[in-house]
C-alpha cells in the first residue's frame, strides 16, 4: 500500500501517464472520430461494434481518456506540492550556514587569503557581488561568517507556475465541456432567430459572398443586428475570424447555402426557324408568363433543380444544395393545351430534352438563376475559454521562467585567524552553468583585486 | 530581382555551403567550415529577401500553401543553426543541417508543389497567421537542429564529445519547446477560438501537436527530474522531432482535418 502511495505521487507514474496519454490520442488520429454508425460498420466490419464499446469512436470524450487526465491532473497537483514546500523553504528561509567542505566539493569554486581583516574582505566581496545584482544574506561570528548571494530565485519556480497553468487549463476545458453552449444558426436574409439560452435575438439584414478575380471566395459577409426586448441594440458585419461579441456569446461566420425555395431563373427562347426571334425572359418558378403574343404560347417553369442529377428509377433529384448542376423543368402551353416540356440545363446549352407533344420549332436555354442565400451562424458560448487564456499566460510565464530565469547562487566561507582572512567560495546554477561560470569568474577577480 | 530567382540563387548557396562544409567533414580544415558558414548566411540574406519579396507581391504571410511553408521551415532552420552555431562553435553539424536544408528546398521547387501565390481563403485572413505559423516553424526548427545533434551523440565516440553534443541537444530543446508551445498550442488556440469559436477541437494535426509536446515534455521531465542524460535523451529527442516532422508534413497527406491549407 505505502508502494502504491508512493508510486503515485511519483515522477515515474507522471512519466507513465504522458506514454499513455501520447499514445492513445496518437490511436484517435488513426480511427475516424464521432462518424457514424454506417461508416463504423463499412469501415470496420464486425470490429465496429467493439471499437464503439471500448469509446474508440468518441475516444477524446470517452470515460477511460477523461480518467487517463483526471489521473494526470491529480499526480501534477501531488508532485508540484511535493516538491514546492522544501522550494519555498529555501527561498523564504535559506540555509545560510554551510560548511566550507561542502563548497569545496562544488565544480565552480574558488579560495583566496588576504592579509585584512574579515570585515574589511567581507565588504569588499559583498560589494563585488552585489555589482552583480545578488541579494545578500549572511550569518556567524566574529572570526567565522557564512555568506548566502542569489540571483533569480524566482526561477526555481518556473516548473510550477507551467503546472498550475496546465492545471487551469484542464480546469477550463471540464468547464468548457459541461458548460459550453454552441448552436448553428441557419439565417435567411431578414430573419431573425432568438440565441439559446440567450435573452436576445439576431436578425441577419445582408449576406454576401465577394470573389477574387479568379472566381475563389475572398469572404462571406454576415450584416447582422442583435435585438433585445424588440430593439435593435447594436449592429456588426461578421467575417470569419471577426466575430461578434455580445453578453458572452460569440457569434462566427461559418457556413452558408442557397435557398432554393423559391428562385428566380433567366430563360431565353430561340426559333430554330427564325433567326430574328429571340426572347428573353425572367420568372420565378411556379410562375407563367407568355411567350409569343401572335400564337398565344405561354411559358411555365415547373421545377428548378441545382445540382441535377438522375437517381433511382431515374428519378430527377439535386445531388447536392450548391448549383453544380443547375437545371429547370419548362412547359409550354397553347391556349390551355401542353404542347412541349422538359428539362433544360445552364451548364449544357445543346442539350435538348424537350419532348413536344404538338410540333414546335422553339428551343430555351437557361441563361442564369438567382437565388437567395442563407448564412451559417455559429453562436458559442463558452465560459472555460478565459480560463484557458490564463492557463496559457501561466504556462508560457513559468516556461520563461523555467528556461530564461536561471536561480544562481553563490555561498562563501570567510574565516579569519591572526589578522589574515581566507575566504572559501562556491558557486551553483542549475542552468546556463557557462554564462555562470563566466560571471563567477568576474565576481572572484573583483573582490581579489581589492587589497 | 523576382522571387523565384531569389529562391534559386538561395538554393545554390546553400548548395555551396553544404559542399563547403562536406569538404571540412572530410579535411578537417576549419577554412572550409568557415566558409561553408558564411554561405550559409549569405543564403539566409538571400532567402529573407525572397520572403519579402513573396510576402510583398502575394499581399499576405508567405506560408499558406505547403510551398511557401517548405520555403519558411528551410529558412528557420538555417536561421536556429546559425544561432545555435554561433553559440557552441558546432560547425561539424552544418553538412547535415544543410542537407536536410536542401532537402527541403528541393521538396518545395519540385513540381509536385504549385507556387503561384493563391489568395487567400477567409479561414486564413488574420494576423494570427503570421504569429501561429511563424513561431511553430520556428520552434519545430530547433528541434532539427536537436534531432541533428542527437545523432551526433549517438555516432560520437569520445567522451567529451558525447557531453557537448548532448548539452547542445538540450539547448535546442530549451529554445524550441517553449517557442512551439507558444505558436503550436497557445497561438493556434487563440486562434482557432477566433476563427471556428472553439480553442481544440481534437483534429489530428492539434492532436499531433499535443503528441510532440508531450514527447519533448517526456524529454524534459525524465532529463531534469530523472537525471537521464546521453542516450536515452538524445532518443527521446528524435522521436520528438520525427513526433513534429509528422506533425508539419503526415497529417496533411494522411489524415483528414480542418488543417487542410498547409
Amino acid at each position: 500500500m505505502k508502494a502504491f502511495i508512493k508510486f503515485f505521487t511519483s515522477i515515474r507514474l507522471a512519466i507513465v501517464l504522458l506514454i499513455i496519454l501520447a499514445f492513445a490520442s496518437l490511436l484517435g488520429t488513426l480511427i475516424p472520430q464521432q462518424r457514424g454508425l454506417e461508416e463504423y460498420a463499412a469501415r470496420y466490419g464486425q470490429l465496429s461494434g467493439l471499437l464503439i464499446r471500448l469509446q474508440l469512436t468518441r475516444l477524446y470524450h470517452s470515460i477511460w481518456y477523461l480518467a487517463i487526465l483526471g489521473l494526470f491532473a491529480l499526480n501534477i497537483v501531488v508532485c508540484t506540492l511535493t516538491r514546492l514546500s522544501p522550494k519555498w523553504q529555501k527561498a523564504v528561509k535559506p540555509h545560510v550556514q554551510v560548511e566550507a567542505k561542502s563548497l569545496l566539493a562544488l565544480k565552480i569554486k574558488d579560495r583566496y587569503k588576504k592579509n585584512a581583516p574579515l570585515s574589511a574582505v567581507k565588504a569588499e566581496l559583498e560589494k563585488s557581488l552585489a555589482a552583480s545584482r545578488y541579494r545578500l544574506r549572511s550569518a556567524g561570528q566574529d572570526s567565522k561568517v557564512h555568506l548566502l548571494a542569489r540571483k533569480k530565485i524566482l526561477g526555481i519556480f518556473g516548473s510550477d507556475v507551467v503546472h498550475l497553468g496546465l492545471l487551469i487549463i484542464l480546469a477550463g476545458g471540464i468547464v468548457s465541456g459541461l458548460t459550453s453552449i454552441r448552436k448553428e444558426l441557419a439565417l435567411k436574409e431578414g430573419e431573425t432567430l432568438s440565441v439559446p439560452k440567450a435573452s436576445f435575438e439576431l436578425r441577419l439584414d445582408k449576406f454576401t459572398t465577394e470573389y477574387y478575380p479568379d472566381g475563389s471566395v475572398k469572404a462571406w459577409k454576415s450584416a447582422v443586428t442583435v435585438i433585445e426586448n424588440a430593439n435593435p441594440v447594436l449592429a456588426k458585419t461578421i467575417v470569419v475570424n471577426k466575430p461578434l461579441t455580445y453578453r458572452g456569446y460569440s457569434f462566427y461566420q461559418t457556413s452558408y447555402g442557397w435557398n432554393w425555395d423559391n428562385p428566380a431563373v433567366e430563360i431565353w427562347s430561340k426559333k430554330k426557324n427564325d433567326p430574328s426571334f429571340l426572347k428573353k425572359l425572367k420568372l420565378k418558378v411556379g410562375e407563367q408568363v407568355p411567350l409569343d403574343d401572335k400564337d398565344q404560347t405561354s411559358i411555365f417553369v415547373a421545377r428548378f433543380i441545382p445540382d441535377f442529377v438522375l437517381g433511382e428509377g431515374n428519378e430527377p433529384q439535386t445531388r447536392s444544395l450548391q448549383p453544380n448542376n443547375p437545371a429547370a423543368f419548362v412547359e409550354g402551353f397553347r391556349g390551355g393545351e401542353k404542347i412541349f416540356s422538359g428539362w433544360i440545363f445552364a451548364n449544357f446549352p445543346d442539350m435538348d430534352r424537350i419532348h413536344a407533344a404538338k410540333e414546335t420549332d422553339l428551343s430555351f436555354e437557361l441563361k442564369s438563376f438567382e437565388a437567395g442565400q442563407y448564412s451559417v451562424l455559429e453562436a458559442a458560448k463558452d465560459p472555460g475559454a478565459n480560463l484557458i487564456w490564463i492557463g496559457c499566460v501561466l504556462t508560457m510565464l513559468g516556461l520563461t521562467l523555467a528556461f530564461y530565469w536561471p536561480h544562481w547562487e553563490i555561498k562563501a566561507v570567510l574565516e579569519e585567524s591572526q589578522g589574515k582572512t581566507e575566504a572559501i567560495v562556491g558557486g551553483i546554477a542549475a542552468k546556463n552553468r557557462d554564462s555562470f561560470q563566466a560571471e563567477f569568474e568576474k565576481i572572484m577577480a573583483s573582490a581579489r583585486r581589492t587589497q | 530581382m523576382n522571387e523565384s530567382t531569389l529562391f534559386v540563387i538561395t538554393f545554390i548557396l546553400y548548395i555551396l555551403s553544404a559542399f563547403y562544409y562536406l569538404g571540412f567533414l572530410f579535411s578537417k580544415k576549419p577554412n572550409s567550415a568557415k566558409t561553408g558558414s558564411a554561405l550559409a548566411v549569405a543564403g539566409l540574406i538571400i532567402h529573407t529577401a525572397a520572403l519579402i519579396v513573396r510576402t510583398v507581391e502575394s499581399g499576405h504571410a508567405p506560408f499558406t500553401n505547403m510551398y511557401e511553408s517548405l520555403s519558411f521551415l528551410s529558412w528557420a532552420s538555417v536561421l536556429a543553426y546559425v544561432i545555435i552555431d554561433k553559440k557552441f562553435k558546432i560547425p561539424k553539424i552544418g553538412p547535415y543541417i544543410m542537407l536536410i536544408v536542401i532537402g527541403l528546398v528541393a521538396l518545395a521547387s519540385s513540381p509536385l508543389m504549385p507556387k503561384e501565390a493563391t489568395p487567400l481563403v477567409p479561414a486564413l485572413q488574420s494576423y494570427w497567421l503570421w504569429l501561429h505559423v511563424s513561431v511553430t516553424l520556428l520552434g519545430e526548427a530547433f528541434f532539427a537542429v536537436a534531432f541533428i545533434t542527437s545523432i551526433m551523440y549517438l555516432a560520437a565516440r569520445e567522451a567529451d564529445k558525447k557531453e557537448k553534443w548532448d548539452s547542445v541537444s538540450y539547448r535546442c530543446v530549451a529554445v524550441g519547446f517553449p517557442l512551439f508551445t507558444l505558436g503550436g498550442l497557445v497561438f493556434g488556440m487563440v486562434w482557432a477560438y477566433k476563427a471556428w469559436g472553439t480553442y481544440w477541437s481534437w483534429d489530428p494535426k492539434e492532436v499531433w501537436s499535443l503528441i510532440t509536446w508531450i514527447v519533448f515534455a517526456l524529454y524534459l521531465h525524465t532529463r531534469i527530474v530523472m537525471g537521464w542524460k546521453g542516450k536515452r535523451s538524445a532518443v527521446i529527442a528524435i522521436i520528438g522531432f520525427l513526433a513534429a516532422l509528422f506533425t508539419y508534413f503526415g497529417v496533411n497527406y494522411l489524415l483528414a482535418g480542418l488543417h487542410s491549407y498547409a
